[in-house]
């Protein structure tokens, strides 16, 4: 009983860890939080779906051009919103409140499309249950935590081996100095939520088929949670968001089965006050010491 | 011809205006020094070259071409690099990928050879290759920073307050290495506070003052001129 909910819990967690990467990415290297990362989140769940009934079954096909098309809405909401913002020197807190504008645009087009109600989602990553002792799996849950298993170590791979992640992280720690290097910072800033969305539609997908259903609250609540997981790692740091995600997921689930399953959502939020309360900076998070 | 031209250039920041009218030229293969007080605008002239500040009048010439609306990154695989005030290396970065990254419009098999140099000239940074750039000392810090800028195989390398914070016997070897890098071939524009030091490896030096440049001439003029002693070299 216990190993099957620590199961449940990393599988849900490993799919917050998703989306938290993408939010950390943003948060690295722009100093913004992104309230729209869950309704982008929810968007890839629902263009998906739609995709794959318009196109009476192809799942894997669907599913990939899903990926795609939410990563160029990320990129899109970056050139056309947030660069502009950037360009007039626009504060911190400006971006901010657009990112939120964007969530609500993103909202509303989807009540548009698909109404309010609950709608099934196809699981295509079913192939039954087994049993490794008394403990039940779910075939979903394996795909799933190999499938957000392979994408961390990909996106760790793309950040600390490659140009472009080296670009990043320059980026986000010094932009000036990374403009300097000749690096084209409001480029590696759109690719950032180019990738960020990609990921957050994998997640909103892959939570869809898990569930068997999607509706139109799904963005705000996994938003939150994806947020005070990346607090609770420590904000625009990697390992931070995959570990904080894993741990809100493990907790939500184990709380929601031993304490009671009505404060599931709340266990996210107590863990986000918890943390800013004792370790502001989060689990991997230092503090800064800077030279004169 | 001159290397870099400004021509009537003005920058503001909001309604507060940083340079109101600046001219000056570097000619290839100088040492040419923008001395200033505080606030005289000498780090925002840099920046408006290195196009970190966009331009709000004038216009400014590198090698013949019009570049006063170019973007910095264009800039950069131009040849003209800035080494900014505050050295800004890449804290969480080892020693090797600050240089790297110095070198990040380069390919590959330049920066190798690049690097060589610039280990020659800064033997320390090939020690502490691997150590993370925020645990330098702020004298080898700015070793890095300007190794950082040569990487990116300027010619133009611009050097803002180069001494900045360094003690003394380190502040001597940094002016004897910008020598060196100019006679390896690299045209140099510094800003200094340290007047004297920096007057004494120049070829000439402006003087800036309130976002305008006041007084000219080469640098053995400007190191016997009464004014600026009395102001910028405290005699």
């Amino acid at each position: 009983m216990l190993l099957e909910q620590i199961l449940n819990g990393l599988t849900i967690g490993s799919t917050y860890a998703l989306v938290a990467i993408g939010f950390t990415m943003v948060f690295g290297v722009l100093e913004l939080v992104n309230f729209a990362n869950g309704s982008i989140y929810m968007l890839g769940g629902y263009i998906t779906l739609m995709i794959y009934l318009g196109l009476g079954g192809h799942f894997i096909l669907a599913f990939i051009l899903s990926i795609l098309i939410t990563g160029v809405v990320g990129f899109a909401m970056d050139r056309v919103v947030l660069s502009h913002l950037r360009a007039k020197k626009a504060p911190k807190l400006t971006g901010l409140i657009a990112t939120m504008g964007v969530a609500t645009v993103v909202d509303n087009v989807i009540l548009l499309f698909f109404g309010s109600q609950t709608k099934p989602y196809p699981n295509m990553i079913d192939f039954g249950k087994f049993y490794i002792g008394d403990t039940a799996v779910n075939s979903s849950q394996l795909v799933i935590l190999a499938a957000a298993l392979v994408l961390m170590g990909a996106l760790s791979f793309l950040t600390y081996r490659t140009k472009l992640g080296k670009a990043m992280r320059c980026t986000a720690q010094n932009a000036d100095a990374a403009r300097l290097m000749g690096i084209n910072v409001n480029l590696i800033i759109a690719v950032t939520f180019f990738i960020s969305s990609m990921l957050a539609a994998v997640a909103g997908t892959m939570v869809g088929m898990y569930y068997q259903s999607i509706d139109i609250n799904a963005g705000f609540t996994v938003g939150m949670k994806t947020m005070a997981s990346a607090v609770l790692g420590g904000v625009g740091i990697l390992p931070g968001a995959m570990v904080g995600g894993l741990l809100v997921g493990l907790f939500e689930t184990l709380g929601a089965s031993y304490i009671s399953s009505g404060y599931r959502d709340a266990i996210a939020f107590a863990i986000l006050i918890f943390v800013i309360l004792f370790k502001p900076a989060g689990l991997f998070g230092k503090k800064k010491i800077s030279k004169v | 011809m001159a290397l870099l031209q400004l021509e009537n250039v003005a920058s503001n920041y909001g309604s507060i205006k940083a340079l109101t009218n600046v001219s000056f030229e570097v000619n290839e293969g100088e040492i040419v020094t923008l001395i200033g007080a505080n606030g005289a605008g000498k780090t925002t002239t840099m920046h408006t070259i290195a196009g970190l500040k966009e331009l709000n009048g004038g216009r400014i010439f590198f090698d013949g071409q019009d570049i006063s609306k170019w973007e910095t990154q264009r800039k950069v695989k131009n040849g003209i690099v800035l080494s900014p005030e505050g050295r800004q290396v890449f804290p969480d970065f080892s020693v090797l990928d600050n240089l790297l990254m110095g070198g990040y419009l380069q390919k590959p098999a330049v920066n190798g050879e690049t690097l060589k140099t610039v280990y020659d000239l800064f033997p320390r940074l090939k020690e502490r290759e691997n150590q993370a750039a925020g645990t330098l000392s702020g004298g080898e810090q700015q070793m890095l920073a300007v190794g950082r800028a040569l990487m990116g195989k300027p010619r133009l390398l611009m050097l803002d307050e180069p001494s900045m914070g360094l003690a003394p016997l380190i502040v001597k070897d940094i002016f004897a290495l910008i020598q060196r890098i100019r006679d390896m071939g690299t045209t140099v524009l510094l800003v200094e506070q340290n007047a004297r030091a920096a007057l004494k490896i120049s070829d000439r030096a402006y003087v800036l003052e309130t976002g305008k440049i006041v007084l000219s001439g080469t640098a053995a003029e400007l190191l016997v001129s009464e004014d600026v002693q009395k102001a910028y070299l405290g005699m």
